[in-house]
């Protein structure tokens, strides 16, 4: 699944009738089976993108379009065919981990014995065997991470939307979580967009890297990152790798400085 | 692993507040005894123990504690039934929200008791008057705080939900009452709360009662045998004290999560 996102802007009405602009004419394709990486500076618009791309925000102009290259002529509902992993989880804290896991599930109806076996691989799969029947806020935030990710992938949706997912990890967590996550994508090739500030996390992880520009978030340059895959963590030391994270720091590095200067503007205005 | 030995000011907190009861309930006594108190202002509290053991002989505390009892119970059930359920629909549907909300405004923050002569005129004195104005007066807390709860439902997670394809029908009764539960459960407290005081402040209202904890404690008042005033006080408080322990044990064993919720 291509998704096609076509001048696509959001204001938000602010005070005195004055909107502020969070998404200036973004206009991108995000390949099918790839795995792209939304990087850019806090309040960049990256979030209200990935949520306008799911369809859980509406945009103030601009269209998104689902299109499976296969077949370019069907039509597709924005938000069916994507799932979305979210910075702060949204597990829900009165299910237990099989419940929380199997909620899109039961949603559709399915019953319990068949939503169940399919949790228990995903699971299993997870390496969360023995914590079913734990609440969320019982478990460490690797294994809530586990959860949220079990609880997208169940859905076997074609597209994989994450925003920032790992942001509130410890260092190693994130780690063992960026290894896991690259083993299911180069397992299931979904369409894969995953928001993020973090320039090591982009480049290991994606096959393009779209850089956006501080607010009003626009798209500075696409990145192509042509590192081999099956990828693991070892390909942070290398000369390639540098090579890629040097330009990404000096394009990112610029707007990092002008958002910085519009907070401390915001600050100063307050 | 916890440390096998416990610091000095562990013990002092294990130790000190039993220590502390003990040490007031001792000077208490030794006051009344070398200043040679009339117990009609205030008995020692070993006169008080032995008023409250011939009550507990006598069956006089377990009638009037249990009537008492059962007439919270019906209240608070009453109050937590209408007040939970209204509170859901209010959050619900912004008509009924919208219907409701200039009746809660006035009526909340009517002093309850001030219902007692109208109800009185109405009901008599009887139980229905005694339940009934327990009733008002748990149902306003519990409804306040189940709509704040239910229209405090947390957005991400109802965004989380619409994702993995849940309805809106879906998504209030799957996502917004589960999250509305600790906000009902507070509710719930100060409505027991309220009724335990209504129901023992009617029952000692103008000879309208021949039974419970409030009749018990007017009628000793009246005679002027302060023991038994205090050991009614004392019945009481533990009966307070006891009702809440409880309260807080329901609530963890229905919704365990709320424990788990401040860790993020």
């Amino acid at each position: 699944m291509d998704v096609i996102v076509e001048s696509v802007t959001q204001i938000w009405p602010g005070q005195h009738g004055a909107g502020v602009m969070a998404l200036d004419q973004i206009t991108h394709r995000f390949p099918s089976r790839r795995f792209t990486c939304l990087l850019g500076p806090s309040g960049c618009g990256k979030s209200t993108l990935i949520q306008i791309i799911a369809g859980l925000e509406d945009a103030s102009s601009g269209t998104v379009k689902i299109v499976d290259p296969a077949a370019p002529n069907l039509g597709h509902r924005i938000g069916a065919d994507s799932v979305m992993v979210w910075q702060n989880l949204n597990l829900f804290p009165w299910r237990n981990v099989i419940d929380n896991i199997a909620f899109g599930l039961e949603m559709r109806g399915e019953p319990k014995a068949a939503r169940y076996n399919r949790a228990r691989a995903l699971i299993s799969s997870v390496g969360l065997q023995g914590f079913e029947y734990h609440l969320p806020g019982q478990l460490s935030g690797g294994m809530r991470q586990r959860v949220a990710l079990a609880r997208a992938l169940i859905m076997e949706r074609p597209i994989m939307l994450m925003d920032e997912p790992f942001a509130a990890l410890d260092a190693q967590t994130k780690i063992v979580m960026q290894e896991e996550l690259l083993r299911i994508f180069e397992k299931t090739h979904k369409t894969v967009i995953f928001v993020t500030h973090a320039i090591d996390e982009a480049i290991l992880l994606a096959d393009q890297v779209v850089v956006m520009t501080a607010r009003p978030g626009q798209i500075k340059e696409v990145i192509d990152v042509d590192l081999p895959r099956p990828r693991s963590l070892e390909l942070v030391g290398t000369k390639a790798f540098g090579e890629l994270f040097d330009r990404t720091f000096h394009l990112i590095r610029e707007e990092v400085m002008k958002s910085l200067v519009q907070q401390s503007a915001a600050l100063e205005a307050r | 692993m916890k440390p096998r030995t416990r610091s000095l000011a562990e013990i002092l907190e294990l130790v000190l507040p039993s220590l502390v009861i003990a040490l007031f309930i001792l000077g208490w006594e030794l006051l009344v005894r070398w200043h040679g108190i009339a117990p009609i202002y205030l008995p020692a509290p070993s006169s008080i123990a032995v008023y409250l053991v011939r009550m507990i002989v006598d069956g006089s505390l377990l009638f009037n504690l249990g009537v008492t009892l059962l007439r919270i119970f019906v209240g608070f059930c009453i109050a937590a039934l209408a007040g939970v359920s209204l509170g859901v629909f209010m959050g619900m549907s912004r008509l009924i929200a919208k219907i409701s909300d200039p009746w809660i405004a006035a009526l909340y923050p009517l002093p309850k008791i001030a219902l007692i002569p109208l109800l009185v005129i109405w009901l008599g004195t009887g139980e229905a008057y005694k339940i009934v104005i327990s009733a008002v007066t748990g149902f306003f807390p519990i409804v306040i705080s189940t709509y704040a709860g239910i229209r405090q439902a947390d957005r991400g997670l109802m965004k989380a939900a619409r994702d993995l394809g849940a309805s809106d029908h879906q998504i209030q009764i799957k996502v917004v009452i589960p999250s509305a539960i600790p906000s009902i459960f507070a509710g719930l407290h100060l409505g027991m709360g309220v009724t335990i005081i209504l129901v023992v402040a009617a029952e000692m209202i103008g000879g309208s009662s021949q039974s419970g904890m409030g009749y018990l404690l007017i009628q000793a008042g009246q005679v002027m045998e302060t023991e038994k005033v205090f050991a009614s006080l004392v019945v009481l408080a533990v009966m307070g004290a006891v009702v809440n322990k409880l309260q807080n044990w329901l609530d963890r064993k229905v919704a365990p999560w709320t424990t788990y919720h401040d860790r993020h």
